[in-house]
């Protein structure tokens, strides 16, 4: 399970810098916390030693300076070092979010599409979001606190061992060694099989509960809505009880941690009190260690709830995992063999199936020639969209081959618009396109008005934070996209939808004109859905 | 505001529910706190009988024994305190989804209908998990941010008073650092979810649109916008940031200058520096104590600082379920009771009224007796109110006016047969779906149901027969076969009255013969068919067609 971890780790470790700079603020600000509580327990001490001397008249004295100023010192430190690893370990935490979902987006691009295609929809798309939630603050809740935990730790045993005695050193690693496993290892022991499965669970129920609601009428019908929702209760229920049964053991082993902490501090005092009687180090110096281990109780207690998710976080790195496996290049490769120059896209003997279902498409021959216009009628279900795909070289068929001289410029059925400006938005079908370009294409689309009078033209922004565009104002949009594409064919699966009459008639005008030369294959469910073609073909 | 006050006044109805659990986790808290005062004391008076006094080590081992006492006891505790803050989290959500399901059923199919199954779904789900953190870490500790400082400050008071009046000091300054947390933590909550939102919607935009992207060679170039964009969030989202975390650092500050000023006023005190006050009483026995419990002090405020994000979270999730749950007290609900005894052999109708605006009845004083094993058709402009008499019918909306008996009870007390336009199919065997609705329905009862409604083939050639899933190969139904698979619910329950909603609309023709013979054949076996229709087919099927239009019912 750890290893699905590793490639997301070796993202996080790829800023070593940064995470170092972190991890010594957050050390400056637990060690500022310990020296003020240890320093200020000395400095008591101390003075109660010698004011007792003072009290029976002996002559003493006490520097004050130096550990008052240790005091102002460190309680000053604790406050900025804080700050300071607040502010820039929340900044890491942002950049790591870049990082990764860069990362996440760049493998995704090389996914295959058919793999892609499984997982689509906005409840795949949240869950995508919540996995990657879980790996953007693994630094920060896990690495870094175990790291420093297990720093700090050594540095106190080492501590013991230079300035009190090898025993005394000993005594604490056997009891802070087990109370650190106990927070981290076996926390996470004891709740992995509780928390790796709840993601999975709670979309079950999810899709219960989906169930439950779009079947409400016939189950109100029938009179078993309470029953199908006790079932979605009960399952509910379950979830919510490995919840609370990971809470709980959590909630022991932060218990069983601190018991242990504490029962070092009283060894380190046990000791401590014997080396001080048998005069071998000072009595404030006794006190010193004892109350630096009372700190250690903030280090450990940040450690149990993050092992609790790390079950969680790792089925999150597993899913996105297996969601962005490398799939097969999209290169199709059947571009390579010879194709009539006169023709500028041949189809060959395509069969086109969902599974193991009866073909939707089987042995169809399609030879266009360059200039052609070729439109495409079928019904919904036909196998249209499909076939677009296959031409475009989205999809291999089933059997049969496709050859064109380049791959086609694509408008899918989908229309699919990016929230950006409507620039950038264009800019996709042509990089590096001029304005007065952009301007003519919409003028042919018939959208340069809607965008004239807006007051950042063709900077105006789309989708839901921007302008509002209508089903057909975005299809003509995506239309201009595909129209300034270079590739000299063109598949326009149905171009017009949500398109009025009147507007389709101008635009399809237009586009004669535009791609005068090129070649167009469109398809749509009747003749009207594009631009009247050379030649029909009807699929059935 | 009005939202948060209500959700606010939910939060505390739900904690009312929970409350002996919250007792208890409140009461274990104390108990840690009281076990935390008591090991620091045995710690303190340790360290002063061993050097001070000069006790031997092996002379306090009664103070030892306490010392150990105490931290099991403080461990014991916590973990009580967790097991019980979990229990009580569990309990609330059962309950609110219990009210859920209460809300649902009262607001009935059609109100249901209006809104979309995801986000009722995510209401259910999501936002009932998300008060997870509020009924288990924030309410809690908001009572012991209150009692354990409390609890502290007397102990300290009664060794040092002046000591305590640093402590207290800071007392009146709580409230205001509850504020400033508060009011740092909601900045810093939303202003982080905002990002993360926006974060999210850019890359989640980006894989939308990945395949168009790909089309036209441009996925390089979206990464390179992707990281753009996330950094201009990140740097406008630190500058906020910066602000935001001054609030904890503030905390930080009064927490560690209060231990640095007690420490030092305790040192004076013992060197006997200090003239006046209560510093001559002092020992190193009750000066450690006061330095050992003044971070103590602070603690529990840290921790609510902490789980401050838990209450927003509750809060926002809170005031879309109270709106889900107060939001359809206006609704049509079904209510029993609105009919009158009739003869149990048909359906009567009387004086029935039923308007969504006012003024302009849908159904305006319609009466009507149907038979048992009629099998009526109603036809009618679309607007007309065919759906809403089958609705009424069916108890799914209340009448504004007027009585409806079915068979001798109210609309909806007998279980009938619901045919609707969206097709109801759960994820699961053929059986699943058939069982859903009569779970003790035999093998052989659902092979003939099916066989009744013509998917007896489709079904013989998956390998398992009725124990396949209905949607194998990632191929689901059609639209078609699913509202046949509904169909074949009502076959295998045997219902006297059938309601069907436009049961041929947008089918294929294939499935639109099955739909008419299956229907054809519960004519026969004497049920009462109801259906809305526009369909010629179905019209002569009907022995009895009524024309709904107008507010008027009446026989074409």
């Amino acid at each position: 399970m750890m290893r699905d971890l590793w490639p997301w780790l070796a993202l996080i470790f790829r800023r070593p810098g940064r995470l170092v700079v972190g991890g010594l603020l957050i050390l400056a600000t637990l060690l500022a916390g310990m020296g003020l509580l240890a320093l200020s327990g000395w400095f008591i001490t101390a003075t109660a030693l010698t004011g007792l001397l003072l009290a029976a008249g002996i002559q003493a004295s006490l520097n004050l300076y130096v550990p008052g100023g240790g005091i102002r010192f460190f309680a000053v430190a604790r406050t900025v070092a804080r700050y300071a690893e607040r502010v820039y370990n929340h900044d890491t935490v942002l950049r790591l979010l870049t990082d990764i979902r860069v990362a996440l987006f760049q493998r995704l691009c090389l996914t295959a599409r058919h793999r892609r295609n499984l997982l689509r929809g906005p409840q795949w798309l949240s869950r995508l979001t919540n996995d990657v939630d879980a790996l953007d603050t693994l630094y920060l809740r896990l690495i870094a606190p175990t790291a420093l935990a297990a720093l700090v730790t050594a540095m106190l045993v080492l501590a013991a061992w230079l300035v009190y005695s090898q025993h005394l050193a000993i005594g604490l690693a056997m009891t802070l060694i087990p109370a650190f496993l106990v927070a981290t290892v076996l926390v996470y022991l004891r709740t992995r099989h509780l928390v790796y499965r709840q993601t999975d669970a709670r979309e079950r129920v999810r899709t219960d509960v989906i169930e439950h609601i779009e079947g409400f009428a016939e189950l109100t019908a029938a009179g078993r809505t309470g029953k199908h929702a006790a079932l979605c209760l009960r399952q509910a229920d379950q979830i919510a009880r490995n919840d609370s049964r990971a809470d709980t053991r959590t909630g022991w082993n932060l218990g069983l941690a601190q018991v242990m902490v504490n029962l070092s501090v009283v060894l380190a005092l046990w000791m401590g009190l014997q080396l001080f009687q048998q005069g071998q180090i000072s009595g404030p110096v006794a006190v010193l260690l004892p109350v630096a281990l009372l700190g250690l109780l903030e280090v450990y207690s940040m450690l149990p709830d993050a092992f609790a998710r790390l079950g969680g976080t790792l089925a999150s790195a597993a899913r996105l995992n297996r969601d962005c496996s490398v799939g097969q290049p999209l290169e199709p490769t059947a571009r390579q063999q010879p194709i009539e120059d006169a023709n500028a896209l041949e189809l060959q003997q395509i069969t086109i199936r969902f599974g193991v279902h009866t073909p939707v498409i089987s042995r169809f021959d399609l030879k266009v020639h360059t200039g052609e216009w070729v439109g495409i009628i079928g019904s919904s279900g036909a196998g249209k969209s499909s076939l677009a795909d296959v031409m475009a070289g989205l999809e291999q068929p089933a059997s049969g081959s496709v050859r064109s001289h380049q791959a086609p410029a694509y408008l899918t059925q989908q229309t699919v618009l990016f929230e950006d400006t409507l620039k950038a938005n264009l800019q996709l079908g042509k990089p590096g396109v001029t304005d007065a370009e952009l301007w003519r294409v919409l003028e042919l689309v018939a959208m340069a008005d809607r965008f004239t009078h807006e007051p950042a033209q063709l900077n105006t922004w789309l989708g839901s934070m921007g302008s509002q565009l209508s089903g057909g104002e975005a299809r003509r949009i995506a239309l201009a996209r595909v129209l300034l594409s270079e590739s000299p064919i063109l598949i326009l699966d149905e171009p017009f939808t949500g398109v009025d009459a009147n507007t389709r008639d101008t635009v399809a005008a237009g586009m004669k004109r535009w791609l005068a030369g090129k070649t167009v294959i469109a398809l749509g469910h009747a003749p009207e859905a594009f631009p009247a073609p050379d030649r029909t073909i009807r699929l059935n | 505001m009005a939202d948060q006050a209500t959700a606010r006044q939910w939060l505390g109805g739900l904690a009312a529910h929970g409350r002996p659990l919250i007792l208890a986790t409140v009461s274990a808290g104390v108990v840690v706190g009281v076990a935390t005062v008591a090991q620091m004391a045995f710690l303190a008076g340790i360290v002063h009988r061993g050097i001070v006094g000069q006790v031997p080590v092996e002379q306090l081992s009664l103070l030892f024994t306490g010392a150990v006492a105490a931290i099991f006891i403080r461990g014991v505790a916590q973990g009580f305190q967790a097991r019980f803050a979990a229990r009580c989290s569990r309990k609330v959500r059962s309950e609110v989804r219990h009210q859920l399901n209460r809300c649902w059923r009262a607001t009935g199919p059609v109100a249901m209908g209006q809104v979309s199954a995801g986000i009722l779904a995510r209401e259910w789900v999501d936002h009932t998990d998300a008060l997870h953190g509020y009924f288990a870490r924030f309410l809690p500790q908001m009572i012991l941010a209150v009692i354990v400082p409390l609890l502290i400050l007397a102990v300290v008071f009664s060794l040092d008073w002046l000591a305590g009046i640093f402590l207290l000091l800071s007392a009146p300054l709580i409230p205001l650092f509850m504020a400033l947390v508060g009011m740092g933590a909601e900045k810093l909550n939303q202003q982080h979810f905002q990002t993360i939102g926006r974060l999210s919607g850019q890359f989640l935009d980006k894989v939308r649109g990945l395949t168009t992207l790909q089309l036209f060679g441009q996925t390089g170039p979206a990464a390179d916008t992707l990281r753009k964009r996330s950094d201009d969030y990140r740097r406008v989202t630190m500058k906020t940031l910066r602000i935001a975390f001054l609030s904890s650092a503030v905390l930080e500050f009064f927490s560690s200058v209060a231990i640095a000023v007690v420490a030092i006023y305790i040192g004076f005190g013992l060197l006997g520096y200090i003239s006046y006050g209560p510093s001559d009483d002092l020992t190193l026995f009750s000066g450690l104590l006061v330095l050992l419990l003044a971070p103590e002090f602070f603690q529990p405020l840290r921790l609510l600082s902490q789980h401050y994000h838990d209450r927003a979270a509750a809060m926002g999730a809170g005031a879309e379920i109270v709106e889900r749950l107060h939001g359809n007290n206006g609704a049509k609900r079904p209510r029993p009771g609105t009919h009158q005894r009739q003869s149990p052999d048909g359906i009567v109708v009387r004086d029935l009224t039923l308007a969504y605006d006012a003024g302009r009845p849908v159904l305006d004083r319609v009466s009507l007796d149907i038979r048992k094993g009629d099998v009526i058709a109603l036809t009618g402009p679309s607007g007309g109110g065919k759906s809403s008499l089958l609705y009424l019918l069916a108890g799914f909306m209340r009448p504004d006016q007027g009585t409806i008996s079915v068979l001798g009870a109210a609309p909806g007390e007998h279980c009938f047969g619901w045919l609707g336009q969206s097709p109801f199919l759960v994820h699961g065997t053929w059986a699943d779906n058939l069982r859903l609705t009569t779970p003790d329905a035999t093998d052989v009862a659902i092979e003939t149901a099916l066989h009744q409604v013509g998917l007896r083939g489709l079904v013989n050639s998956r390998a398992q027969g009725i124990y396949s899933g209905i949607t194998e190969d990632g191929q689901g139904l059609s639209g078609g076969q699913a509202r046949r698979l509904s169909l074949a619910r009502v076959f295998v329950a045997n219902y006297d009255l059938i309601l069907l909603d436009e049961p041929t609309a947008g089918l294929d023709s294939d499935s639109e013969i099955f739909i008419l013979e299956a229907l054809h054949k519960l004519a026969l076996a004497g049920k009462t068919l109801i259906f809305a229709t526009h369909h010629q087919a179905l019209l002569t099927l009907a022995n009895r067609t009524l024309l709904v239009t107008g507010g008027r019912v009446h026989d074409a």
